[in-house]
């Protein structure tokens, strides 16, 4: 007995990765037409006019121009932060009750995809989306930082120079001046946003397997963003008040408070870049493993419940 | 020599839901049992609420049974693999607007691992089939009900599956593209593809089905060959063309001298709505 042919269309088995990369590029170019980097034009007109927020100053004239290069980092990187979460937030708590909706779901489940593989693909689509965003928001924050920082430099050598002042004096506000503009700690802190995002993506996708709405699982991921940013002094003052925060249980709730709700108050360290200040490398590596861990650790808590879901 | 394995095998399937008020269940589906064999079209019907779809659902792993078994090609249906041999489309589905129909059943076939030539070929062959090349870049939001539910059969048929699972096909659908998936399904018997399917439209399945299975309640109450369970079997049938009245006559006579036999009908037999819809809104066509 011969074996029965196999057809050339049902050859080929598929990878989980192929199938993951698939479902990201679909959740990607449906966003996409769905018209989001129309927000790009918002930022670009942000970006440059905040380029005029000149504001007087009470401060001696080599601060003169620090200033409007704070104004930018603060508008842009604020822009971005804003962006980039809600964003996260509602692209991902619209994507899944959608595809169930529109009965979407059951033609691909339908197919030879398991449910981490549909969960991880419009995760990992959603988080390209914001990560090209923040790329090309970088980029123009980036170009008109430099251009800025060139003006203000060659100005303030200018005057400098004009006023007779010593080489060192002259090289210390050259480095003022440049640890303002565009540097490795700024690059740093998009990356922040970017993780910061990235752990709020994966939270909704949580909160969406077993929400019944896109306008609940909305609310819920930014109560829990806001949360994020408290949690960290509401444990520390549950932990040193009195008694009761010495005990197990305190101990426990609070170990699994942290655990479950991301603690956004590292991220603070995205408003200390923007004052100038260095992000040392290993803030940043914390960072990504945070970002890291909470991201699985939710995608795993989404496949757990998605798993046993029934359409 | 022929697969003895079956299609699809379904054992003794139960499916209660939970209601809004906890503890009390619902019994959706009550101990359905069903055997389809490779190359059947097989038929579902039943009343709304009846436990098709979720018969259906069941054997593609979208719901998991309470109890009892369902297998595909006599694999576990709730096992991802087992969806390599099944192509499914659903009741009134929307696939992804923003995509064209050539993108979409490119999006299904990368998903079932096709790539580059295979795939590229298969898209075309299938909207070929479908009747849908001269639509292959319009975006589906610009598609017909009709349209959706052809390229949706197409989606279903993209990595060539031995069994397809149509719930109510022709939905909505107006006769004449009802008449094309009727033809379609057709066509994909005469392929050796097994398709199972549920319909409200039982001239439909009348006309394409092998066996029929009728649930109610949750309950399979009637199963077999259709011809074996429309038949009756006291009664004969004679279609006779350009008969004068007296032959006419005459053969109700005859029969009226047979001990035993009785006519019970006589009179010219009719055409049906559909039929006459579709000759007279196709007259034109080449």
């Amino acid at each position: 007995m011969s074996p029965t042919p196999v057809s050339p269309a049902r050859s080929n088995r598929g990878s989980h990765c192929g199938r993951i990369a698939v479902i990201a590029t679909h959740a990607f170019t449906q966003l996409v037409r769905m018209k989001v980097f129309y927000f790009l034009a918002v930022f670009a007109v942000i970006v440059i006019g905040s380029n005029f927020f000149d504001l007087p100053q009470h401060v001696g004239p080599e601060s003169a121009g620090i200033n409007v290069l704070n104004s930018i980092k603060n508008w842009s990187i604020g822009m971005m932060s804003l962006f980039s979460v809600v964003f996260a937030i509602v692209a991902t708590a619209l994507l899944l009750p959608k595809d169930v909706e529109d009965r979407t779901l059951y033609t691909i489940l339908a197919k030879p995809v398991p449910r981490i593989d549909y969960l991880a693909g419009k995760l990992l689509g959603v988080l390209l989306l914001v990560f090209v965003s923040l790329a090309l928001m970088d980029v123009l924050m980036t170009v008109v930082l430099q251009i800025r920082t060139s003006m203000i430099l060659s100005g303030q050598m200018e005057m400098a120079h004009s006023r007779g002042w010593p080489a060192a004096e002259i090289a210390s506000l050259r480095a003022d001046i440049l640890s303002q503009g565009p540097n490795a700690s700024l690059q740093g802190a998009v990356w922040a946003v970017f993780l910061r995002a990235s752990i709020m993506a994966s939270l909704a996708l949580l909160i969406s397997t077993f929400s019944t709405s896109t306008l609940f699982t909305s609310i819920t991921s930014f109560l829990v963003y806001f949360i994020g940013y408290f949690q960290a002094d509401a444990r520390d003052v549950f932990l040193e008040s009195g008694t009761a925060g010495t005990g197990w249980l305190a101990r426990t709730v609070s170990l699994v408070v942290s655990l479950v709700l991301p603690d956004f108050h590292l991220f603070n360290v995205i408003d200390a870049v923007i004052q100038g200040q260095a992000m040392p490398l290993i803030r940043l590596g914390e960072l990504t493993g945070i970002g890291l861990f909470y991201a699985v650790f939710y995608v795993l808590a989404s496949w757990f419940i998605f798993a046993e879901k029934e359409f | 020599m022929a697969d003895a394995t079956p299609a699809v095998e379904i054992c003794g399937l139960v499916k209660d839901f939970k209601t809004s008020f906890r503890r009390q269940m619902l019994r959706a589906v009550a101990g359905v049992s069903l055997r389809i064999e490779a190359g059947e079209v097989y038929g579902l019907i039943g009343p709304n609420g009846s436990g098709k779809s979720t018969t259906m659902k069941a054997l593609l792993g979208l719901v998991a049974p309470t109890a009892g078994t369902c297998a595909i090609f006599g694999q576990d249906s709730l096992r991802v693999d087992s969806r390599r041999e099944v192509g499914f489309l659903p009741e009134n589905p929307y696939f992804y607007k923003h995509l064209s129909g050539a993108e979409t059943l490119r999006f299904y076939g990368k998903l079932c691992g096709m790539r580059g030539r295979v795939l590229d070929d298969r898209v075309s062959e299938l909207l070929a089939l479908v009747d849908l090349e001269s639509a292959r870049d319009r975006r589906l939001g610009g598609y017909s009900k009709g349209m959706l539910q052809r390229i949706g059969l197409a989606q279903a048929l993209v990595q060539d599956p031995r069994l397809l699972i149509l719930d109510e096909p022709t939905a909505g659908v107006d006769p004449i593209g009802s008449r094309q998936i009727r033809d379609l399904i057709f066509k994909l018997r005469e392929r050796g593809i097994t398709v199972f399917l549920c319909s409200h439209l039982l001239e439909q399945v009348q006309e394409v089905c092998d066996r029929v299975g009728i649930i109610f309640q949750g309950k399979m109450v009637k199963e077999g060959r259709l011809e074996e369970l429309i038949a009756i079997e006291d009664q004969t049938e004679i279609i006779l063309r350009d008969a004068s009245p007296d032959l006419v006559a005459q053969i109700t006579a005859l029969v009226a001298d047979s001990p035993g036999a009785a006519v019970v009908r006589t009179g010219k037999p009719r055409t049906t709505l559909e039929r006459l819809f579709l000759r007279e809104t196709l007259r034109d066509d080449p």
